[in-house]
């Protein structure tokens, strides 16, 4: 029903020969349910890519796929042109895929600093936790990687931290552990407007870093002000696959609202003007 | 025309990172404000240990014991709680099972789940012990105790992990089966050790006076379970796991893996505790074992483990276990009736769920 609307640009970013993550005709099926509908696109490095879309449309299910949570019916998942047989948690960490799910990605009963390092412990050879040595790395992660504001140790539990400062760790740590590749499912929908802000212009500055994004969201303002790149979903299927020069945030919220059938009317319209 | 304008602005908004907001106006630094003598350290742990149930209900604890003293000393006939008689041949032997149990109990609650077949496990445990023990050395009989402890607990965990059933239910069917297992090796009535090794007797419940080697074995038990809840990457995982799955699956941490491995430690738990109780009573009750469950579950949640998972200390889950026990032993002291003991046991665990999230809310 809805067709794909040919971008004028090659779905595989030119800024890189390979794309570091490509997903190609991916398809998931939850029972009779086809959730993904052969699904391509490719994430260049350092590229800040704006996944937007209704409820529903397929979002979730995608970044599951993408971080290796969900596995996919059919398609292939490429890390710099290399297809994966088995695309699992594991595999996809190992390579520095984070996901920061809006308010799964730590744990509130553990401290700071073993949620920093839960899963990746330092440790003498018999396994018990160096602990003096993880507090010194977290404060030192909280004062230099991003700057969070009201943190008062590095002991302090997550569940006393406000949204956006639990969302500001969740991703130091990703920068910490030196992740290639961040997934941020709908990350500003719980925070302020100061901490929204500050988060969009540290993507902005870990892109300079060579660190690539997927930003999910509904907000398409934040989407557009820092992301290169747009792709968006509508029942299971890409849309819209185009870059920000190429597009507006009246075409996107047309591609959003409306699916392909709004895009085609919103360029008519306005190659008419 | 306002449409091109609208482009531009957010095209310069973007590309070159200036972090206008949140701008590091001479913030203080963590990295300045931690502490660096030793009172100073101590001063942060104790105030990050706050909501943790630990330091709350040690603190409970102390004061209940300084009034029993307090009353011992005044009436020593009356209430004898600091006889030699009392401490050595009540409190130090009730306490270490009951805390060993609230351990094996507390580190599975830790990791978000129940094991309500404990009791029976235990009976089983015991009946197999003596049986052993009739026809083998006592070393060998226990260390298979232990073994068959570990197997029973851990074929309740794979129940769990695989059929993804609440533990609940799961192993409140399985303590039928195990109450069952127990009765198919001896029958209804209690199991006897007749003419038990002195040498095991004096391992397992040696008298030194003022207390019984049951409590060797629980310091040894907390210590190896200290070391792996709070010191080791298997307790921080296992934390990760009972507070957020996931968010630790996220980390690839794999939470039934973590799950099995609380499971098995409870089974070493109950095998050591089934084995402590044979060595006092020389006995085993094969169908009235019940009772250790909620006992073990109300001293964990006494001690501050959250009934949802992700909280609770290895301290905590003894002092749980010691206030549980040293109270029955006060109120049957004090000459209370029986219906007060079993009240008690029933009030202190709904307090201690109330306390434990009034706690807990307060320390966010």
């Amino acid at each position: 029903m809805s067709t794909l609307i040919t971008p004028p640009e090659p779905t595989v970013p030119t800024k890189d020969a390979t794309a570091l993550l490509e997903l190609r005709g991916v398809s998931k099926d939850y029972g009779p349910n086809r959730v993904l509908d052969d699904v391509s696109f490719g994430i260049g490095t350092g590229e800040v890519v704006g996944l937007l879309g209704d409820n529903g449309a397929g979002k979730s299910t995608l970044v599951k796929i993408m971080s290796g949570v969900v596995s996919m019916t059919s398609g292939s998942w490429l890390w710099r042109g290399e297809a994966l047989d088995k695309v699992t948690r594991p595999e996809t960490e190992r390579r520095g895929v984070e996901t920061i799910f809006q308010d799964s990605a730590l744990v509130p009963s553990m401290s700071i600093t073993r949620n920093i390092f839960a899963g990746r412990e330092l440790t003498n050879r018999a396994g018990f936790l160096r602990l003096r040595e993880m507090d010194a790395i977290t404060t030192d992660i909280l004062d230099s990687v991003v700057s969070i504001e009201g943190i008062k140790s590095a002991k302090q539990l997550v569940s006393s931290l406000s949204g956006g400062q639990a969302q500001a760790v969740a991703i130091a740590r990703a920068v910490h552990f030196k992740r290639s590749l961040l997934i941020l499912d709908e990350p500003t929908s719980a925070l302020a407007v100061r901490a929204t802000e500050a988060l969009l212009n540290y993507l902005v500055q870990l892109k300079g870093e060579g660190v690539s994004s997927v930003l999910v969201t509904h907000n398409l303002h934040h989407a557009f002000k820092v992301c290169d790149r747009h792709i968006v979903m509508n029942h299971g299927r890409k849309i819209l696959d185009v870059r920000r020069e190429d597009t507006s945030v009246e075409e996107l919220t047309a591609a959003v609202v409306e699916g392909a059938e709004g895009v085609r009317r919103y360029r008519a319209g306005r190659d008419l003007a | 025309m306002t449409h091109v304008s609208h482009e531009t602005d957010a095209a310069s908004a973007a590309p070159p990172p200036s972090l206008t907001l949140d701008e590091p106006v001479q913030r203080r630094r963590l990295a300045d404000s931690r502490p660096t003598t030793l009172g100073g350290r101590l001063r942060e742990t104790l105030y990050y240990m706050r909501g943790r149930g630990a330091l709350e209900i040690g603190l409970i604890y102390a004061l209940m014991l300084a009034v029993f003293v307090v009353w011992s000393l005044v009436d020593p006939l009356g209430f004898p709680f600091l006889s030699s008689n009392n401490l050595s041949g009540v409190v130090t032997q009730s306490v270490p099972v009951l805390a060993i149990l609230a351990i094996g109990v507390g580190m599975l609650m830790v990791t978000g789940e129940f094991d309500l077949s404990v009791g029976f496990v235990l009976s089983f445990a015991g009946i197999v012990f003596i049986k052993l023990a009739q026809s083998h050395d006592w070393v060998v009989a226990a260390l298979l105790t232990v073994a068959v402890a570990i197997a029973a607990t851990t074929a309740n965990g794979l129940i769990v992990v695989y059929t993804r059933i609440p533990s609940f239910v799961a192993t409140l069917g399985m303590s039928f089966v195990w109450k069952g297992a127990g009765i198919a090796v001896n029958g209804t009535a209690p199991a006897y050790l007749a003419g038990a090794d002195p040498t095991f007797v004096k391992t397992f419940a040696g008298d030194f006076g003022f207390f019984r080697a049951q409590i060797l074995w629980m310091i040894l038990l907390g210590v190896v379970a200290f070391g792996i809840l709070q010191r080791h990457r298997v307790g921080n995982r296992l934390y990760a796991v009972g507070g957020n799955a996931g968010a630790a699956k996220a980390v690839s941490i794999k939470p039934d893996r973590m799950r099995m491995f609380a499971y098995a430690f409870l089974g070493l738990c109950v095998g050591l505790a089934a084995i402590l109780v044979v060595a006092r009573t020389s006995t085993m009750q094969p169908t009235t074992t019940e009772e250790y469950t909620l006992l073990a579950v109300a001293a964990a949640v006494v001690g501050g483990c959250a009934l949802d998972g992700g909280r609770g200390t290895v301290i905590g889950m003894i002092v749980g276990a010691a206030l549980i026990r040293t109270t029955e032993n006060a109120l049957i002291l004090a000459n209370a009736p029986g219906l007060y003991v079993q009240a008690f046991f029933g009030i202190s665990i709904v307090v201690a769920a109330v306390i434990n999230k009034y706690v807990e809310e307060r320390a966010q």
